[in-house]
């Protein structure tokens, strides 16, 4: 066996004999089991409710009665996003965004009903997931574990009888860091096996998950190693403690926060009574369907008569009321894309700049990295509202043109008692509208999405190594 | 006190110390001024409403003129309410980045609107906000530990602590000394930058002083935490590490198994349940009489009851009236949604009198209104308003009077007060 191996050994024997460390790691390991097992059933918890409301959404929809089409596009109908199986592992932004929508004709809701809204200030301290544990906790206990590792030898004299022994500085460091990465693998492997059971058993693609695992191995890594950078370099094991518990505070608790501050104080977000003002604004100069002698409308009923080459709007051989409600909601839907495409790009570059920061603060970087990964983050929220926009926009043209080409422009218009009759089409039209099915991004796109955050922490493993390296080579010299 | 001076010198020798006590001030100060910007730019977004709002209601008021049809009117009007950040919100967001502060509101059905959310970039207000109550909270145990763990500890290790409790004013004396020194420095550091914030914003002096003895209270149990671990007369090292070990479990581990606990004792039946109930009544009304409708409504709305009877064409009080019946058929839901509410967040008060960091965060945020209660009372504020509003629209639709341009400003206006 060689000096590093030995080193190796006896560190993990000291650890195993020291009862508060051993405890630490239980419990660790154990805080990791409940994540996981509180993270499961709450996400299946979430999956069953989405799903169930989703399907009931769905019948209630094909069941309406005879109905005049623009009452349809008022019914509206309801969607819900579903998650990915690596939600369970990180959750992300899920319990902020809502993931239920309501969309219906003119107006382009918001998500609605995140956790968030309906939970207690705890919320705020975080959420207990696997992504948690081993973004946050895990590395203090690897601190606990690994501060003293030669900070301690240095402090006790030890080292030098060691290398007097004949133990290389090299051998020491590498038998320390293998001990401490033998504690990193125990902490991470009750996660990483429950994703991996996770991914094997729903079919999810493999390429993110294995983004995770690397991630997240790549960050207990650069973990080990600025512990025993720091071990190495500090005089007293004291000062290596502190040092790291303050690095940790830092860069794991402080930075996510301070960042966001500062990109929304950057970047900030018009709010949504301005932006509703803003459009109704818009519209009224784009063309007022309340206002008869609107330049745009009218020229849109000339352009239609044209067409069909008559004088009177009766005489068209469509309802020129779905003609007009499909021409509304072509502009009104335009305007709406615009300024949610304006609010989106400004939460993108609040986005961009936390990940900036993320550059010094590898903690960002891996919740990125993570919530990539894992379909959580801002971007897939994005494009689960996007794709619901297009749905919505595709259905309430259908039935616009339902109403234009099904219902009669006198019927339409009248007001006597039987007209209201007149105006419905049969129930099933509805059974032939298209059901939203929400497409989830791919297993590579996820994956490349991660990439980033990965250099990042790769980045940060190579400068603590190189650290490391450099660090070695002056150790127990007399300071 | 010239001992005391000593003591203060002796320790701001110490780099760590004077680290420690500049960042914490530093940090404090970062934290009060990122909390007073966010809370002004929200009153600028309130203070800005009028305007945007008089522009919208302008251009309505333009068109629903001609036809004077209060039905149009209470349709296309949308109403502003507004939730003004107390004095010391700044100190506690809270929920306030993630709850609507404003909301507008029509005389339509109101569960379908008072869940909407405002606009809000999930991804930053994932992690939490960084304000005073994140740095009493979460750092300043931290640095209570920094500057405690070794206070006898060290001195052992140092090899001087016999002679120092051989001294007179030595040993015990000696330890309470130090340790409220450095107490009353990191008071100092929170407390007179947080003073001075409140005094600023506006905040009563009561409300001050109140706070200060919760900082004071919160350090106390660190310190006291901290002394207890020294008297085990384990090492600094050990002492460092078991103190650093329990912060992690009392401020990050117990609060977010709280989380999961609460929400687990008391399932929420989502939300969403009561959009969708009350949008298949709402809707339902086209497909039954509309005198069935009508005949709801008067029931439990006798003072509109004689109004005149529905002709063959469309009337908007009949459109209104199965808006509020749809809202009053999922009034169960609402109540018992509500109630769920409520008790998560008394589960989580509880929680506080265990947990100091839970404690700290609730009675901050609560003090601060910025917290669920405060929301709720917010929902019920929307709501009387929303009541004012329907009254004042079936005021003109059902008595079938004119809707004026005029009209227009004798609408309600929202008032927090009431």
């Amino acid at each position: 066996m060689n000096a590093a191996a030995l080193i190796a050994r006896d560190e993990l024997r000291l650890m195993r004999r020291n009862r508060v460390a051993v405890i630490a790691s239980a419990l660790l390991v154990l805080l990791t089991l409940v994540a996981v097992a509180s993270s499961w059933s709450h996400q299946r918890g979430i999956e069953d409710l989405r799903a169930r409301h989703q399907h009931a959404a769905e019948r209630a929809f094909d069941a309406q009665p005879d109905r005049h089409p623009h009452r349809m596009v008022h019914y509206g109908t309801f969607i819900f996003r579903p998650l990915g199986a690596l939600a369970t592992f990180d959750p992300g932004v899920d319990a902020f965004t809502g993931n239920s929508m309501f969309l219906e004709g003119h107006q382009q809701n918001t998500a609605n009903f995140g956790d968030v809204n309906q939970s207690t200030l705890l919320i705020r301290f975080g959420q207990l997931t696997p992504a948690f544990v081993l973004q946050t906790v895990a590395p203090l206990l690897l601190i606990f574990l690994g501060y003293g590792a030669i900070a301690r030898e240095t402090e006790r004299g030890t080292l030098r009888v060691l290398m007097m022994q004949g133990a290389t500085r090299g051998a020491i460091v590498r038998g320390k860091l293998r001990a401490l990465g033998m504690v990193a693998l125990l902490v991470a492997l009750p996660a990483f096996l429950g994703l991996v059971v996770l991914t094997a058993t729903s079919g999810a693609a493999i390429l993110p998950t294995a983004a995770i695992v690397l991630g997240y191995g790549t960050w207990l890594l650069l973990w080990v190693t600025v512990i025993v950078l720091v071990s190495a370099s500090a005089c007293r094991s004291r000062d290596a403690l502190l040092t790291l518990v303050a690095i940790w505070a830092v860069s794991v608790v402080l930075l996510p926060r301070v960042a966001p501050d500062a990109a929304s104080v950057a970047v900030p977000l018009k709010n949504r009574l301005q932006t509703e003002v803003a459009i109704a604004r818009d519209l009224r100069r784009l063309g007022d369907a309340h206002d008869p002698d609107d330049p745009h409308f009218s020229a849109f009923k000339r352009s239609v008569l044209q067409r069909y080459g008559v004088t009177r709007v009766e005489d068209l051989p469509v309802n020129y009321k779905g003609l007009l409600a499909i021409e509304g909601e072509r502009i009104t839907s335009a305007l709406f894309d615009r300024y949610s495409g304006a609010s989106h790009a400004a939460q993108e570059t609040q986005n961009a700049m936390v990940r900036a920061v993320g550059v010094v603060s590898p903690a960002i970087a891996l919740r990125s990295l993570s919530m990539a990964a894992a379909g959580t983050d801002f971007a897939a929220h994005r494009g689960f509202l996007e794709q619901a926009e297009a749905y919505r926009y595709d259905l309430v043209q259908r039935l616009n043109r339902m109403q234009a080409d099904g219902v009669t422009y006198a019927d339409d218009t009248a007001t006597d008692a039987g007209a209201d009759r007149r105006k419905r089409v049969g129930a099933r039209n509805w059974e032939a509208m298209p059901d939203f099915t929400y497409h989830a991004p791919g297993g590579t796109a996820l994956a490349a999405r991660a990439l980033p955050g990965l250099f990042v922490i790769l980045g940060w493993l190579g400068l603590a190594a190189a650290l490391l390296a450099f660090a070695t080579r002056r150790m127990g010299e007399r300071r | 006190m010239i001992l005391w001076m000593h003591e203060a010198r002796l320790l701001l020798r110490q780099r760590l110390a004077v680290i420690a006590l500049g960042l914490l001030t530093v940090l404090t100060m970062a934290a009060l001024a990122a909390g007073m910007a966010e809370i002004s730019r929200q009153r600028a977004a309130i203070a800005a409403i009028p305007v945007a709002q008089a522009e919208d209601i302008g251009a309505i008021a333009a068109w629903v003129d001609k036809d004077k049809d209060a039905g149009s009117a209470g349709y296309y009007s949308f109403h502003p309410t507004w939730d003004t950040p107390s004095p010391l919100a700044f100190a506690a967001l809270g929920m306030r980045d993630v709850a609507p502060y404003i909301l507008r509101v029509r005389a339509l059905g109101l569960e379908a609107q008072i869940y909407d959310g405002d606009t809000f970039n999930p991804e930053l207000a994932l992690p939490g906000r960084f304000d005073f109550a994140f740095v009493l909270v979460f750092l300043a145990p931290l640095f209570v530990i920094a500057l405690c763990h070794d206070l006898i500890s060290g001195e052992r290790e140092a090899g001087r602590w016999r002679t120092l409790a051989a001294l007179p004013n030595g040993g015990a004396a000696l330890w309470r000394r130090r340790t409220w020194l450095r107490l009353a420095l990191l008071w100092a550091v929170l407390g007179v930058p947080f003073a001075v914030a409140a005094a600023i914003s506006g905040v009563e002096i009561t409300a001050i002083l109140a706070i200060l003895l919760l900082i004071l209270a919160y350090l106390l149990f660190w310190a006291g935490l901290s002394v207890l671990i020294g008297r085990l007369r384990w090492s600094s090292v050990a002492n460092a590490a078991s103190l650093a070990a329990l912060w992690l479990v009392l401020v990050l581990v117990l609060p977010t198994l709280g989380h999961v606990a609460i929400n687990r004792a008391v399932p929420l039946e989502q939300g969403a349940e009561i959009a969708l109930a009350q949008r298949e009544a709402v809707n339902h009304a086209w497909d039954i009489p509309r005198e069935k409708t009508m005949g709801r409504f008067y029931a439990s709305h006798p003072q509109w009851a004689n109004s005149a009877p529905l002709g063959a064409a469309f009337h908007y009080k009949w459109y209104f009236a199965f808006h509020q019946v749809g809202d009053e058929s999922v009034s169960d839901k609402v109540r018992e949604y509500r109630r769920g509410l409520e008790s998560r967040d008394r589960i989580a008060r509880g929680l506080g009198w265990v947990l100091p960091s839970i404690g700290v965060q609730t009675l901050l945020t609560s003090m601060a209104r910025t917290d669920l209660a405060a929301q709720l009372a917010h929902r019920d504020h929307i709501h009387d308003y929303h009541r004012r509003l329907r009254e004042f629209y079936y005021g003109y639709l059902f008595r079938d009077r004119p809707f004026g341009k005029a009209d227009f400003e004798r609408a309600p206006q929202f008032d927090e007060e009431s």
